[in-house]
């Protein structure tokens, strides 16, 4: 009983930044009713976490292998979601209809999907790998899916009538994280971390929105 | 030189909306006419340079994109150039250079005070960066709080939050503060510029008391005094406690050096007794250490080289633990001589199959024995009462000692045997204690009925004071096998005044009450030949006599037999009989 309080106090201490369960509505129950507050409470919390493991990684990964390499200027190769016309500035975002911005939501999600099972798992063939960064790969991977099932919680409910497209990127840069090369290998990593911290914003950032407009009414 | 260059020295973003480049023109703007330098910028997705929309809103040097040259996740890229020349590149995303405004309107409400009217705690509230929308979530923001008195220097710090208010608790409201807070986006690491100084001062809304005493710190010196003495205390009573457990786990004992079951104050009492018995436990260590005999009491110390009677006495031996233990008296063989002696400290283990000094064989020890009664008892021929009249010399070793006998005319008991210069005799050879070393061993040598007792060193004797004049005439017949041992005291008393001999005198005047075979040869020697009178009473002596008593040095005492009487022809000194003399005696 002792321990169990301890686990429970420890957990809540350590996951500052994590998503800590709710208590209402646990996993599994069927009749539970989540709000949509709550949902969007709960995809915020995780977009959040995301972003803010992508950004890590990201910089852990610059510090250790990109320094004196000149990544960074040839970091203009676009992403593999660019394909996928999102709002580039807050006047967009603004104007586009809040399904269709859940589903560029939802594409995105989905077009990471793949890479970031391959990240988790390609990185670890890096040399001397550091601990975190391999479990932040893993970690996201996982969260990604956690969000990705809430956005289609989401859309289900906010989204009335039929479904639209199914938007979604396919990712043919496996190869590229697989280059005998060290350098070119560990250039294709910084690009598609890069690209993942990018594309974390900007989900992040769009659920805010999504949760402002919807919820507060423009007045968070 | 790079440092006087024109260099970008930062792309800034306030709310995601919009962007400014600034950079800094280094000393080259003087030689030049101004404005030749330019700013370019390229998204990704464009091929071409454009110049710099605006150079002025955002001051001087700078270049300012508005909301519809700003996409915020698409790559950019800067350079800063004149007409032919590159000075400055730079590559970035708005999304990644975004630092916020400070907070406005930063204002304060008291919440309550304390009792006592030192304290106050306050309400600081804020409001966000009029630049940034936080209302339609496009951008969130943190906040960071400092505060600190006014004459202070150092700021404190909050932990950055979400909310655009926070409590301050426990402000004197004696002193004035100051706070200034920062923001930042939420996932960046980078703060925006602090606001403007907000001034708390609490005495200013009339609350306080301005009499009130000055808190007093943390007592320091009473938590380091309080505990050093509940420390002790519990040291103490640890310490006093009755419970050994308790005490050896935060005591331990500091082990000393000990023999298992030696009691070392058994040892300092002389209980010789018990620590024979002590020393016969350990393993299948027999000792026959103290004999009964009533004659001989003496400890067997098995040597082999005479050098070692140089060392300590057997007090230090038996009391030096360690080198008992050590080298094991404990470690002896059994080989069920019946007797194994006590190993000589100095002997290491290792050597024991070496040596024989532990391994007793009961022949020799019988012969020892023997031959030391022998030597107790003024060299008397007495193995057996058959041999005596025969003198037989079956033995060669003891006729060997015999002669030795003759030559050394031993009269003084001494216990042990002598540094022998018999190679003959059995290799263990009992160590003789040095005169001078006094130990609580008492070896006693001879008792007479007289009550005179020859002991080892430790015991005066008056002896050897009783007598100090009158030898002048004693004559030893240095036919005469034996001397009374008082005729040669009264001569070595005498020579002792004499002969002004310091060695010898030393030896011979010893007053340790017995002597050893050197000293009584140097004295004899010294007197040549002289008769001894015979002091002792003459008894008529048979052919063959059986021995009652000895009482030695006065002589038999033989059991009243058919005694031919005597001639006078011999002299009997002191009532011993030599050979020669009962070969003169017999028919």
């Amino acid at each position: 009983g002792l321990l169990l309080v301890v686990l429970l106090v420890s957990h809540m201490l350590l996951t500052k930044e994590g998503v800590t369960s709710l208590p209402i509505c646990p996993n599994g129950s069927v009749n539970c009713q989540l709000s949509l507050e709550e949902l969007f409470d709960r995809a915020v919390k995780l977009s959040h976490y995301i972003h803010f493991l992508s950004s890590e990684m990201f910089n852990e990964f610059d510090e250790r292998y990109a320094q004196g390499r000149g990544f960074i200027a040839k970091a203009v190769n676009s992403c593999h979601t660019a394909t996928l016309t999102t709002p580039e500035d807050k006047e967009q975002a603004q104007q586009i209809h809040h399904e269709d911005l859940l589903n560029l939501i939802l594409g995105v999600l989905r077009s990471w999907n793949d890479p970031l099972i391959h990240l988790a798992s390609e990185v670890q063939r890096i040399k001397e790998a550091p601990e975190t960064i391999l479990w932040k790969a893993v970690e996201i991977e996982e969260q990604n899916k956690r969000l990705l099932e809430g956005m289609e919680k989401i859309v289900g409910r906010v989204h009335s009538g039929e479904v639209g497209n199914d938007i979604y990127t396919p990712w043919d840069g496996l190869p590229s994280l697989q280059l005998a090369d060290e350098d070119s290998r560990l250039f294709a990593f910084y690009n598609l971390l890069h690209c993942l911290r990018r594309d974390s914003h900007k989900i992040d950032n769009y659920l805010k929105v999504l949760k402002c407009r919807l919820i507060h009414d423009n007045n968070c | 030189d790079h440092s006087q260059w024109p260099q970008i020295s930062k792309c800034r973003s306030p709310e995601m909306e919009t962007f400014s480049c600034y950079w800094t023109a280094g000393n080259f703007y003087n030689l030049t006419a101004p404005r030749i330098i330019q700013l370019l910028y390229k998204k990704s997705n464009e091929e071409d340079w454009k110049e710099c929309p605006d150079y002025i809103t955002s001051g001087q040097n700078s270049c300012y994109f508005n909301a519809s040259y700003t996409s915020v996740w698409t790559p950019y890229c800067v350079q800063l150039a004149s007409k032919n020349e590159l000075y400055d590149k730079k590559c970035f995303s708005v999304d990644e250079i975004v630092l916020p405004d400070p907070p406005v309107h930063l204002n304060w409400t008291l919440l309550n005070t304390s009792q006592t009217g030192i304290h106050g705690d306050i309400q600081v509230r804020w409001d966000p960066p009029p630049t940034a929308d936080v209302r339609k979530g496009w951008i969130t923001l943190e906040y960071e709080l400092q505060y600190k008195e006014v004459n202070e220097t150092k700021w404190k710090e909050l932990k950055p939050r979400l909310s655009t208010m926070v409590p301050l608790y426990s402000l004197k409201t004696a002193r004035d503060y100051e706070i200034r807070i920062r923001s930042r986006q939420r996932t960046s690491e980078k703060f925006g510029e602090f606001s403007e100084i907000l001034y708390v001062s609490l005495s200013q809304l009339g609350i306080g008391c301005d009499h009130c005493t000055e808190e007093v710190e943390f007592p320091w010196f009473l938590v380091v005094v309080f505990g050093v003495c509940g420390l002790a205390v519990t040291v103490i009573s640890i310490m006093l406690s009755k419970q050994p457990r308790l005490k050896m786990l935060i005591f331990p004992p500091v082990p000393v050096p000990k023999i298992k079951g030696i009691d070392p104050d058994l040892l300092k009492k002389g209980k010789l007794d018990e620590v024979n018995s002590i020393l016969a436990c350990h393993d299948n260590y027999k000792t026959q250490l103290y004999n009964d005999d009533l004659w001989v009491e003496f400890i067997e110390l098995d040597i082999e080289d005479p050098d070692e009677k140089n060392r300590a006495s057997d007090t230090d031996r038996l009391l030096s633990e360690d080198r008992l233990k050590s080298h094991g008296c404990l470690g002896v063989k059994d080989d069920d001589s019946g007797r194994a002696s006590c190993c000589e400290p100095d002997i290491p283990e290792t050597d024991f199959s070496a040596s024989d000094t532990c391994d007793a064989t009961s022949d020799s020890d019988q012969f020892k024995k023997a031959t030391e009664k022998e030597e107790d008892l003024l060299g008397l021929d007495r193995q057996d009462e058959e041999s005596l009249p025969s003198h037989a010399n079956s033995d060669p070793q003891r006729q060997h000692r015999n002669t030795q006998s003759e030559n050394s005319h031993p009269w003084a008991p001494f216990a042990d045997s002598v540094e022998s210069p018999r190679p003959s005799v059995h290799t263990q050879m009992s160590n003789q204690n040095s005169l001078t070393s006094t130990d609580f061993y008492a070896q006693v040598s001879d008792i007479t009925p007289a009550g005179r007792v020859l002991l080892s060193p430790g015991q005066k004797s008056k002896m050897g004071r009783a007598q100090r004049e009158g030898c002048t005439e004693q004559n030893f017949t240095m036919d005469n096998t034996y001397f009374c041992e008082a005729d040669v005291k009264k001569c070595i008393a005498v020579t002792s005044h004499e002969e002004n001999e310091p060695h010898v005198q030393e030896q011979s005047y010893n007053e340790d009450g017995y002597f050893t075979t050197e000293s009584l040869t140097t004295t004899v020697a010294n007197f040549g030949a002289s008769t001894a009178e015979p002091p002792s009473s003459e008894m008529p002596v048979a052919d063959y006599t059986s021995i009652h008593i000895v009482h030695s040095p006065q002589g038999l005492v033989l059991n009243a037999t058919a005694l031919p009487v005597p001639d006078k022809e011999f002299n009997v000194s002191c009532g011993y009989v030599s050979t020669d003399q009962l070969n003169k005696i017999m028919p």
